[in-house]
């Protein structure tokens, strides 16, 4: 009886379960690696990637590599939430433009941008411009979406209100439209930015010069595995770490939500 | 007991149109590319005298919330004009203030926010705002609710916050567009006596957009009928019922001899609109 209610309260503290599930699942792995379940070449201990990591973390190629890889995604992301959200509006405001396009930008969304890569670094040549255009162009699609879809969904009754008490046009987009459309234009956000991330450490681990991606591939071709998997902790952690940034930003725009 | 009398209203016969809201003959048709034009109002004309709280009745889709966006200064008629205190209406005033059938309260802000958004887009100063927020939010029997957020509200007191941020404009006319007409009946009596009280202290002009006619005797000086579409104002019901008045009036025989008349009056319209033709 007292177990269950015990039981119940874990539950109640979220955070405490995940830690505590992450905590398992390391312990775990660090168990099969070490008694040889998992091979070295496939997985080292955990404990084995963090010594890795804390190894290059030091290092002057390692600011490099994060510096690149960080501008690249913060340029992509960057290009496509500026290009993406005034698309949305646009589509929200001008529905014909919408009914034109939609089955473009739709196409875009299905197809693996990443196939221009080589295309494009033929015409750029090995540097962040060819990362950063389909980057970019893979984390507008659903900024852009989203936007749209996020200002159609605003209950019109809140543009009558606006108007029975005169609102500029800026205090209407920024103490109505905003707010309003932050729940369902957050997430499209959230996913362009999963984009930026994918396409550029993908583009990366491809073929580039430098950079996260990059040297994770370099390390894997090279059979360095505890490196290799100490670069993917760093974009792990970088993935986190901006997922968090994002939501703390969406609940300070609608302090209702949880 | 005689029958309240009824008149027709007109710009120059039922008040000084100089004083309060004064509709002169209007006309609305939407017209849109595909479909063929819809008249929703005819030809409507009359005048809200300052002060005085006056019901549009009628059956559903006649045009009765196409009128208050009108005097809202949100919709242009095609034809004829609205006059506030001698003034045009061209656009939303100041001295308008809406309340809509619809939740329309700002979710992402708590009740005392809400109340102030109208005067934030006023731009009156932040303590001043929050001052006379506080007072009608007293009012409309919100205190202690200042700082949730309307999903922890019922329904009836997120009306009762678009009441007060349409009070705390201080407005000369209020409009209401069927405001409990998302509500329960219980809730809806509850909230219809709270109106009552709060407009025996204020003692605004009101235009109440509704279909309930118990409500409409219950609140209002005057009961205006419309017809079906195209809309005119069929007939002006005085409701003489005294003030102030307290929400026991509906069990008072007049209420009764009120709510029958009106009733018969707009029997004939909702068969209309039916289809059914008058019935005997």
């Amino acid at each position: 009886m007292s177990q269950t209610v015990a039981l119940g309260q874990v539950w109640r503290r979220p955070r405490v379960v995940r830690w505590t599930l992450i905590a398992i699942l390391v312990a775990g792995l660090e168990a099969v690696t070490r008694g040889g379940l998992i091979g070295p070449l496939t997985a080292p201990p955990p404990s084995v990637m963090v010594a890795a990591l804390a190894r290059i973390v030091g290092t002057a190629q390692f600011a490099d590599d994060l510096g690149r890889t960080a501008f690249t995604i913060g340029a992509a992301f960057g290009i496509g939430f500026l290009l993406g959200v005034p698309l949305g509006v646009l589509f929200w405001r001008v529905p014909v433009v919408a009914r034109v396009l939609e089955p473009f930008v739709v196409t875009l969304y299905a197809m693996p941008t990443l196939v221009f890569y080589p295309i494009l670094l033929a015409l750029m040549g090995l540097n962040a411009g060819p990362i950063i255009t389909i980057a970019a162009l893979m984390a507008l699609i659903p900024i852009a979406l989203n936007t749209m879809v996020a200002l159609r969904g605003v209950n019109p009754v809140l543009h009558k209100l606006a108007a029975s008490v005169n609102c500029s046009r800026p205090q209407y987009y920024r103490k109505v439209l905003v707010p309003a459309a932050t729940p369902l234009a957050i997430p499209g956000v959230k996913l362009g930015f999963i984009y930026a991330i994918i396409g550029t450490i993908a583009m990366e681990f491809i073929l580039a010069s430098r950079g996260i991606g990059f040297r994770a591939g370099f390390n894997y071709r090279d059979f360095n595995i505890p490196e290799m998997y100490a670069y993917v902790l760093v974009v792990v952690f970088l993935s986190v770490s901006i997922n968090y940034a994002l939501g703390a930003l969406e609940r300070r725009i609608r302090r209702d939500m949880l | 007991m005689a029958e309240p009398a009824s008149r027709l209203p007109s710009a120059d016969g039922g008040g000084d149109p100089a004083r309060g809201v004064a509709f002169h003959s209007i006309g609305m048709t939407f017209r849109s590319e595909r479909a063929e034009a819809t008249q929703a109002i005819a030809d409507v004309s009359g005048v809200i005298d300052e002060g005085r709280f006056v019901s549009v009745i009628g059956p559903s889709g006649c045009g009765k919330s196409t009128l208050l966006d009108i005097v809202g200064g949100l919709l242009e008629p095609t034809d004829g004009y609205v006059t506030i205190l001698g003034e045009r209406v061209t656009g939303p005033r100041r001295d308008t203030a809406m309340v809509f059938q619809e939740d329309s309260t700002l979710h992402w802000r708590t009740v005392l926010e809400n109340v102030v958004f109208g005067l934030e887009v006023a731009k009156v100063d932040k303590t001043e705002r929050e001052a006379r927020a506080r007072d009608i939010i007293k009012l409309v029997g919100l205190a202690g609710f200042e700082g949730h957020h309307p999903r922890q509200l019922s329904g009836g007191m997120k009306q009762r916050v678009a009441i007060a941020r349409a009070l705390v404009m201080d407005p000369r006319i209020l409009l209401m567009d069927e405001p409990f007409g998302a509500l329960d009946q219980q809730t809806r009596m509850f909230v219809g006596a709270e109106l009552l009280r709060i407009w025996e202290k204020t003692r605004k002009s009101v235009l109440f957009i509704t279909h309930d006619i118990q409500e409409a005797v219950a609140l209002s000086d005057e009961v205006w009928v419309m017809s079906h579409r195209p809309a005119v104002i069929k007939d002006v019901i005085p409701i003489n019922l005294g003030r102030p008045r307290s929400p026991d009036v509906i069990e008072s025989p007049e209420f009764q001899t009120h709510t029958n008349r009106l009733w018969e009056l707009l029997k004939v319209e909702a068969d209309k609109t039916l289809g059914v033709g008058a019935v005997g």
